[in-house]
């Protein structure tokens, strides 16, 4: 009996040595991004090192191993970053010709009450700035049109930090989304109900606090039906076009009805006591919106003509992978690698709106000379260390995979919290996306995490993992990298603190709404 | 060094970027020939890479 009981006691022992070094590469990722300041393309270069020897040394990695899951996080790579550097295109395409600018000033034309104000920029137009480009964009581009509307820095900066959150997963032509599909292995029909509808309840309450940061209770109170409304067209749009496949324009069709829904409901009479900006715009407000007008255009046809959808899925890259058996017998079937759909994939369809966009506005004569160059620099540049992090990390993400280290640390989790799971699962999405400072990057890390963990204790894993990215989006209002760019643009650089600790605190919040609505939904079933 | 570094770190960045996208599929054709001195060759080559990215990144 007591030759029993300390048996246990070895195994038990031996399980946390295994799940620490299990959880050493994210620990290493976290603690140089947070602790140390680290770039995301270096903290994840450096978690690639420790789960490469961890895995070799702890978890019985051989060479053939590591090489084909570094195939499979190659191409998982290769299916987002197609879809992040097109939307940097498409995004410096219309940014080139000062449209951003113009569609933010014939905005500014709609109200002069400040609320409307806060809801329009802070809220709308920066999760529409999510949908088309993302990647700290919204921050960059409002923070510094807030301050030019009287708003303090640190309210202008927290403002849109916290207002496009909601639309991170489906913004972005979806690259968040696809991630979790793509490290899930599992569709976007089983995926999409539970995740549109925890950003649906998330989109309210993004606008509730980026309102509240300005003005408290009583800006919420003289702005909730705009909030309803707004919230009512941006969530109801977003849960229609996920579910209904159409997930790429999710975040980018549900902000274009909100901006509808918003200047709407800036014509009621109880927001126009204040007379709206007459500033004249340096070109039509259509004209600015047609890049976006051509994308929609192109997405619909892409996605919902079957003829046009078959033709365009012709060319598909795809790699078949053999049984793969770690030395300590963890064992990986047999199977298809993710493929790229090289011309009907979500990146090709906003290539080819970038440059039907691009020829539109150079035939009217919008671009200064040698435009073309500045818009390939201005991609690659922000492209380039963004990708380096991406790729590195959804690299040790398959090492990790590959050698049960992710399962490992699901069962450990799931060991000390068994039921009571569902109430952390969005903190795991948000601690992902703060360490690096993204919600694709926090799907990818923690997502195969996240649906083992929910396997094991018996929940459901579209709502788990529909809980991780969503606390993921959130993570986007507190990740520093995020912030640091904001607060640049509107002379903060090295104040970053007051900004941090402001979205920090509703981030925070949210989080922990999101994380008992979860709990309730599961105990609901 | 340093100065060769600091000069050309957007283009060495670049460099990386394509060396961890395309060294993957060299490590399939090696590994489906189960070439394993190949396979090692382009794991140290990778680890090189990480190495560079994590120090200069």
């Amino acid at each position: 009996m007591s030759f029993y009981f300390l048996r246990v006691d070895y195994m038990t022992d031996l399980f946390i040595v295994k799940w620490i070094f299990a959880l050493s590469p994210i620990l290493t990722v976290l603690v140089l991004m947070i602790l140390k300041n680290w770039s995301g393309s270096r903290a994840g270069a450096a978690g690639w090192l420790v789960s490469l020897i961890t895995a070799s040394l702890v978890f019985g990695a051989h060479p053939k191993l590591l090489a084909l899951s570094q195939v499979k996080g190659a191409l998982l790579s290769l299916n987002v970053l197609y879809i992040i550097w097109a939307a940097l295109l498409l995004y410096n395409v219309v940014n080139e010709t000062g449209a951003i600018k113009v569609i933010g000033m014939g905005i500014q034309r709609f109200s002069g009450d400040k609320s409307i104000q806060i809801i329009i920029f802070g809220w709308i137009f920066a999760s529409f700035l999510q949908g088309v480009a993302g990647y700290g964009v919204p921050i960059a581009v409002v923070a510094p049109l807030l301050v030019g509307l009287g708003f303090s820095p640190v309210v202008a900066v927290a403002v849109p930090a916290i207002g496009h959150s909601w639309s991170v997963t489906f913004g972005s032509m979806g690259a968040s989304f696809q991630a979790l599909m793509a490290v899930s292995g599992l569709d976007s029909s089983y995926l999409a109900p539970w995740s549109a509808t925890l950003l649906g309840i998330t989109t309210f309450l993004c606008g509730i606090f980026a309102v509240f940061v300005y003005g408290g209770w009583k800006m919420v109170k003289h702005s909730l039906i705009a909030i309803l409304i707004v919230g009512s067209a941006m969530a109801g749009t977003q849960y229609v076009l996920a579910v209904s496949g159409m997930w790429t324009l999710g975040g980018f069709g549900a902000s274009l009805v909100g901006l509808v829904s918003g200047l709407a409901a800036a014509k009621l009479n109880i927001y126009n006591q204040t007379s709206p900006s007459q500033t004249r715009l340096e070109m039509g407000l259509w004209w600015a919106l047609s890049a976006y007008l051509i994308l929609i255009a192109i997405v619909s046809a892409g996605v919902m003509i079957p003829s046009v959808k078959a033709f365009l899925g012709q060319v598909n890259l795809a790699f078949t992978f053999p049984e793969i058996v770690s030395l300590k017998g963890w064992v990986t079937k047999a199977g298809d690698g993710k493929g790229i759909n090289l011309f009907g994939h979500g990146g090709a369809l906003l290539l080819y709106s970038s440059m039907i966009s691009y020829f539109v506005y150079r035939s009217k004569g919008f671009y200064k000379p040698h435009a073309l160059k500045a818009i390939i620099q201005k991609t690659v540049k922000s492209g380039v260390p963004t990708s380096l992090g991406i790729v590195s990390m959804v690299c040790f993400a398959m090492i990790m995979d590959h050698c049960q280290m992710i399962y490992i640390l699901a069962e450990g989790i799931s060991r000390v919290f068994g039921s009571l799971y569902p109430l952390i699962s969005p903190w795991i999405g948000l601690l992902g996306a703060f360490m690096t400072g993204s919600n694709t990057n926090s799907n990818v890390v923690f997502g195969v995490l996240q649906q083992e963990t929910a396997q094991m204790a018996g929940l459901s894993t579209a709502l788990i993992l529909a809980a991780q990215t969503t606390g993921g989006a959130l993570g986007s209002m507190i990740a520093p990298a995020k912030i640091l760019v904001g607060c640049s643009t509107v002379g903060l650089s090295g104040q970053e603190g007051p900004v941090l600790k402001t979205t920090l605190r509703y981030g925070l919040i949210i989080t922990g709404i999101i994380g008992m609505i979860t709990m309730l939904a599961s105990l609901i079933g | 060094m340093e100065n060769f570094l600091k000069k050309h770190s957007a283009r060495l960045q670049t460099t990386a970027l394509i060396l961890m996208l395309v060294i993957p599929f060299l490590l399939y054709a090696a590994a489906s020939y189960d070439s394993i001195f190949q396979v090692n060759l382009l794991l140290a080559v990778m680890i090189g890479n990480m190495l560079f990215v994590m120090i200069k990144g």
